[in-house]
């Protein structure tokens, strides 16, 4: 905790070092600092197209410069970022008319437990994709990017009710769709 | 293995996601793409002056227009002619454009 406050607090002066006296090494150093992340989420929201991820975060970055000063910091630095990145993401999706996967609800993952019980990840790695869009994206940003549920709502413009539905519904799918491992480790359990 | 409770399952999503995303050149190409940044004052009165001749020189050349001098006192007559209505829907279109990149340009972030 005292390290995310530190290192909101280092934000805040590069981001006032930028609007106040136009200093672009502040800004590259803000960059240095979030492109790792802002650039995994792209890269979450756009598996197996890294060069288009990667031009998102550029977007996302120049953006960031261009409208520097409407960061207020009532939110951390990052999630002011990644709100950016996942808007230019849904505008680019609107754009391109990509198709939202939101046929998954009520599938079940078609797995043998006992033929890949040495491979859980796999499994987890398939159950996620069978997961509808929203809940992937609530999982990526609460879980794998480390957010509050209020911030995720904050970044993604949903209210905070459905984030914590979305949250909710997504673990007790994955939990159902892997309860064969539960029920694997305890029969080697009882046997 | 107990699987699954709500920290496992947390714990297993997590795995799955790569970590971030090492910089290899990627905010030295974005540095030199950066732009100068607007000045904070800027001055209003070239756009102004901009728009206000803009305006004039489409009044001055479509002046002689009957079309838009029929359309003109049409509407102001309360009568719906074709003319009439072009010249609403040119009107239209200008606002919607305008609206349009007034909007794109306050997006709050």
């Amino acid at each position: 905790m005292a390290d995310s406050f530190a290192e909101a607090r280092i934000d805040q002066a590069l981001v006032a070092r930028v609007v106040l006296d136009d200093d672009r090494r502040a800004f590259e150093q803000l960059v240095r600092r979030h492109q790792g992340m802002v650039r995994a989420q792209l890269r979450r929201l756009l598996p197996g197209d890294e060069a288009a991820a990667d031009d998102l975060a550029q977007e996302t970055f120049l953006l960031a410069w261009r409208k520097l000063r409407q960061f207020r910091g009532d939110a951390r630095f990052s999630t002011w970022l990644y709100r950016i990145a996942y808007t230019c993401f849904l505008q680019t999706r609107r754009r391109r008319s990509l198709p939202i996967d939101e046929a998954n609800d009520g599938e079940e993952v078609q797995h043998s437990p006992l033929a890949h019980a040495t491979d859980l990840q796999m499994d987890m790695q398939h159950a996620m994709q069978r997961l509808s869009s929203g809940e992937q994206t609530v999982l990526l940003h609460c879980v794998q990017l480390g957010l509050s549920h209020e911030e995720a709502a904050y970044v993604l413009a949903l209210p905070l009710g459905t984030v914590k539905t979305h949250a909710t519904r997504g673990k007790a799918k994955l939990k159902t769709w892997l309860a064969a491992w539960h029920d694997s480790a305890d029969e080697e359990r009882t046997s | 293995m107990n699987l699954p409770n709500d920290d496992r399952i947390e714990a297993l999503v997590r795995q799955q996601f790569d970590g971030p995303v090492p910089d290899a050149g990627f905010s030295e190409r974005l540095m030199q793409r950066l732009p100068p940044r607007r000045q904070r004052r800027r001055r209003a009165w070239p756009l102004w002056a901009g728009a206000l001749t803009g305006v004039i020189a489409c009044w001055l050349s479509l002046q002689s227009s009957p079309v838009l001098q029929a359309g003109w006192r049409d509407w102001l007559g309360g009568e719906m002619s074709a003319a009439a209505i072009t010249l609403l829907a040119a009107l239209a279109g200008v606002s919607f454009l305008a609206t349009w990149w007034a909007t794109t340009e306050s997006v709050d972030y």
